[in-house]
């Protein structure tokens, strides 16, 4: 048997199909889901927007993750990094900024952290206490630039966005009770703020920056004054008690004001240069003075003392207010032997459009302007003016015939001016030449020979003689008494109608023999006319002068010692008269009295006389009137004669009403009424 | 052991009737009959695949935005669990660990061992395989738990600036992911655990 060949029995497997016909289309499913997370993916990437690293001194409150950056209050970045500088000097914020606004992010982004802020006006951002701190941005619309490092401000700024107003710049002696962040008002009405407060580069002053929101920037003019309005001014004048203080902010932070009281400045730009005045009267007056926003400042040395020179004393340029002085203190120099000596150096702010020269003129064009005119004899000099010369002012005037001098440029801090000798006032010199007379006159030695005088007096009152005088009188009222007693006995009636009938005899003969006398009288008459002549009326304003003059005298101070003098008089005579009432001198008068009374009673009953002693009188009078009549009437004589008739006989009735007298009050006789 | 496929039978899925491996249709219940094929494999794939694809933003992004009046807060998963224990609420911290990150991924895990075990000669864990299968299918629908929390919170606190919450996009993420998985799940064919390693002869 043969073996049967016949094929193996073939192995045989589908043919594998192909993988693309085994893939299953469910595969797409995973296919989508990775397209759609490669897209999230690079959407989130391509909108993750610009890191920026902004450096803060501090990052209170900033959180990672949390913290957002916000532009006009809307979000547009949030913090990625909190880490700190190279030098650890500062924090590094890393901040991711939207990429819609990022490329708006260059060189003039300012940033600063928002957190709340509890001040003197108020309290701001309260909202951040819950919302936790932020940062602010703010950048203008134009891209200049993308720029990723950034310098954080220490402080929200005064304003965001600095092209919505004006910034000017206050000059001012110092910046008294000002706070960074006060408010600047125009009409009470916040329209600004202050910001870095700084010194001046010669530490003469400070400046402040004022940034005046729009649209009150457009009040700014060169005519405009700022002053200072800070804490409360109080002034006291005859309405009473006046107490100003504009706000609480400006009592805790200070505040400035401005006005512009004139028309006619132009309008400022950025940085203009303003004073800044203490007070609101100041800066209102000023508006006619100069003003020192920009002054050029001279020192000056004086070797006299300029006591009454002051701060804020005025500058006079040729008799024109050019400026103030600022500062006055004392600089010790050594001359060539060594020895020290001290100067009296001002420094004077001059104004240079008061000079003459345009308003903020350069430094080194006033500097050689002044050297010309001190070439030409200026210089400055102290000068008293007021009516008095009481107040001192620089003159900056030309001084003839003074020794060449220079103006010394190189001077530190400030150029040296020189100077002449004070200036005296005419005025002055006269007043005080009239004020040295008066002190001059010896009314202390007028005064003083007055009180002597009355001092004498009452020396004179007190002295024993004059003590002794009531003794005296009492004696010689005794010896009157005598004499009376004597008359009566010694029967002086009879004798005196005897003498009076010789009178009339007498006048009997006078008569017959009156022709003669005619010529006599005549010449008598004359020089009775020649003394009513005499000019008494210049003798009267003579003695006018004088007791005007003795009133004067009293009305003086030293004066008033007279009453008192006067008073010390009288109280020692009532001592002397209280010494006469105690040393019986009263007893004495009584007895001289009685003394007096008796011979009164003599004369009395001698009266009883008297009508025919009066008839014989009369009989005579009426004989001389005859003889009178006789020799014509109105003539002088006649006149006179009736006079001495009629004198006669009143004292006659004078003599019997004293002695009624007498007898009614005999103490008159003592004191005299 | 003798499988059905050995023997040339295929089983309906539906009522469990056995017919010859050629049949259509299961003259019992009407439901097509499908052959055991590791072609089912790719669709398990397929779904675990976009699955775990969706899981990596669900966990990168936030899922939950927080806004109160102290400000915004955004929390990823993990972020949140970390917070939650630095509040001392371990619970709920391990709740959240838990449902977010330990089952979806215990179940990527638990899926793609099941599907590389097909076809192995193992077949001494089909066993323990089938019970695997059966947890990952019954705790699929609670990893679902975190995107309910997230709805319900976001549906319940809504007071306007005081407090509002809103789904993060890490929660559609995530969502997506858990169903992706579970679909991933449900194309896996329990009978291929039995199969064993592929052959091309019949029986």
């Amino acid at each position: 048997m043969t073996d049967e060949l016949r094929p193996a029995d073939l192995e045989t497997s589908p043919a594998p199909n192909p993988i693309w016909t085994r893939l299953s289309v469910i595969w797409l499913v995973p296919l989508v889901a990775l397209a759609i997370t490669l897209g999230i993916a690079w959407q989130s990437y391509a909108d993750r927007g610009t890191l920026i690293e902004i450096d803060f001194a501090d990052a209170t409150g900033v959180r990672p993750g949390e913290t957002v950056l916000k532009f006009r209050e809307v979000e547009v970045g949030r913090v990625e990094t909190v880490g700190f500088s190279r030098d650890l000097s500062s924090v590094r914020i890393g901040v991711r900024v939207n990429k819609d606004v990022a490329h708006f992010v260059d060189s003039e982004a300012r940033f600063w952290l928002v957190r709340p802020q509890v001040s003197a006006q108020g309290i701001s951002r309260l909202d951040t206490v819950l919302s936790g701190t932020f940062i602010e941005g703010y950048w203008d619309a134009e891209s200049a630039g993308p720029q990723t490092e950034f310098q954080g401000l220490d402080k929200p700024p005064v304003t965001p966005d600095p092209t919505k107003g004006t910034w000017v710049e206050l000059r001012a002696e110092d910046a008294g009770g000002l706070a960074e962040g006060a408010p600047v008002l125009f009409r009470g009405i916040t329209v600004g703020r202050i910001q870095n407060l700084r010194l001046n580069d010669a530490d003469s002053g400070v400046i402040i920056d004022a940034f005046i929101d729009a649209p009150h920037d457009r009040r700014l003019t060169t005519n405009t004054r700022f002053w200072d309005t800070s804490g409360i001014s109080v002034s006291l004048s005859a309405s009473g008690v006046s107490l100003d203080m504009r706000s609480l902010a400006s009592l805790v932070q200070g505040g400035i004001e401005f006005d512009t009281f004139t028309t006619g400045g132009t309008f400022i730009q950025n940085g203009f240069p303003f004073r800044l005045y203490g007070t609101s009267e100041a800066a209102r007056t000023s508006i006619f003075g100069s003003d020192l926003a920009e002054p050029a400042r001279y020192t000056l040395l004086f070797d006299d003392a300029i006591e009454g020179l002051q701060r804020g004393s005025k500058v006079q340029f040729r008799g024109v207010e050019a400026g103030e002085v600022t500062d006055l203190s004392i600089k010790v120099l050594t001359d060539s032997t060594g020895t020290r000596y001290a100067q009296q150096q001002v420094v004077i702010a001059l104004s240079p459009e008061r000079l003459g020269l345009a308003r903020g003129t350069e430094r080194d064009i006033v500097n050689e302007f002044l050297a010309t005119e001190v070439d030409s004899g200026l210089r400055a000099r102290v000068a008293g003016v007021g009516l008095l010369g009481s107040t001192l002012v620089i003159e900056l005037t030309d001084v003839p015939n003074v020794p060449p001098a220079v103006i010394n440029l190189t001077a530190q801090p400030y150029p040296t001016l020189p100077t002449a000798e004070a200036k005296t006032n005419d005025l002055a010199a006269s007043a005080e030449g009239v004020f040295q007379r008066i002190e001059a006159l010896p009314i202390e030695e007028l005064m003083a020979s007055a009180i002597r005088s009355l001092d004498s007096i009452s020396a004179v009152a007190e002295s024993e003689d004059t003590r002794a005088v009531p003794g005296e009188l009492a004696g010689l009222l005794e010896e009157l008494r005598a004499l009376v007693e004597r008359l009566n006995q010694g029967g002086a009636s009879e004798k005196a109608i005897a003498a009076l009938d010789g009178m009339t005899e007498a006048a009997s003969t006078v008569m017959s023999e009156f022709e003669g006398l005619a010529e006599t009288l005549a010449s008598t008459d004359a020089a009775a006319q020649a003394v009513a002549e005499m000019p008494l009326g210049e003798i009267g304003t003579k003695i006018d002068g004088i007791l005007a003059d003795i009133r004067t005298m009293l009305g003086s101070e030293d004066a008033e010692r007279l009453p008192r003098a006067l008073s010390d008089t009288l109280e020692e005579s009532a001592a002397l008269l209280a010494e006469l009432r105690e040393g019986g001198a009263a007893e004495k008068i009584n007895g001289t009295l009685v003394a007096a009374q008796d011979a009164a009673t003599a004369i009395e009953s001698a009266s009883e006389r008297l009508p025919e002693l009066t008839a014989k009188l009369e009989s005579l009078v009426t004989t001389a009137e005859r003889l009178v009549a006789s020799y014509g009437e109105r003539s002088a004589f006649n006149a006179e004669v009736l006079d001495t008739m009629r004198e006669l006989r009143r004292a006659t009735s004078a003599f019997g009403s004293l002695a009624r007298m007498i007898e009614r009050n005999p103490r008159a006789f003592i004191l005299g009424r | 052991m003798q499988t059905a496929r050995d023997a040339g039978l295929v089983g309906c899925t539906r009522c469990g009737k056995v017919w010859p491996a050629q049949t259509r249709e299961c003259g019992r219940c009407g439901a097509a009959l499908k052959r055991v094929d590791t072609a089912g494999l790719q669709a398990v794939w397929a779904w675990w695949f976009a699955g775990l694809i969706f899981y990596i933003p669900a966990n990168l992004y936030p899922m939950l935005r927080t806004s109160t009046l102290a400000g915004n807060q955004q929390n990823t998963i993990i972020g949140g669990v970390i917070e939650l224990i630095t509040h001392h609420s371990y619970f709920v911290a391990a709740v959240v660990f838990v449902a977010s990150v330990v089952i979806p991924v215990s179940k990527f895990i638990a899926i793609a061992y099941l599907a590389l075990a097909v076809g192995n000669e193992h077949r001494a864990g089909a066993h323990r395989h089938l019970h695997l299968f059966e947890v990952v299918e019954f705790i699929g629908r609670w990893s679902m738990v975190d995107v309910f929390v997230v709805a319900i919170l976001s549906a319940l606190v809504q007071l306007g600036a005081v407090v509002s919450i809103h789904p993060g996009p890490a929660a559609a993420a995530f969502a997506l992911s858990v169903a992706l998985t579970m679909l991933s799940a449900q194309s896996f064919d329990p009978r291929l655990i039995w199969r064993g390693p592929a052959r091309t002869t019949g029986p």
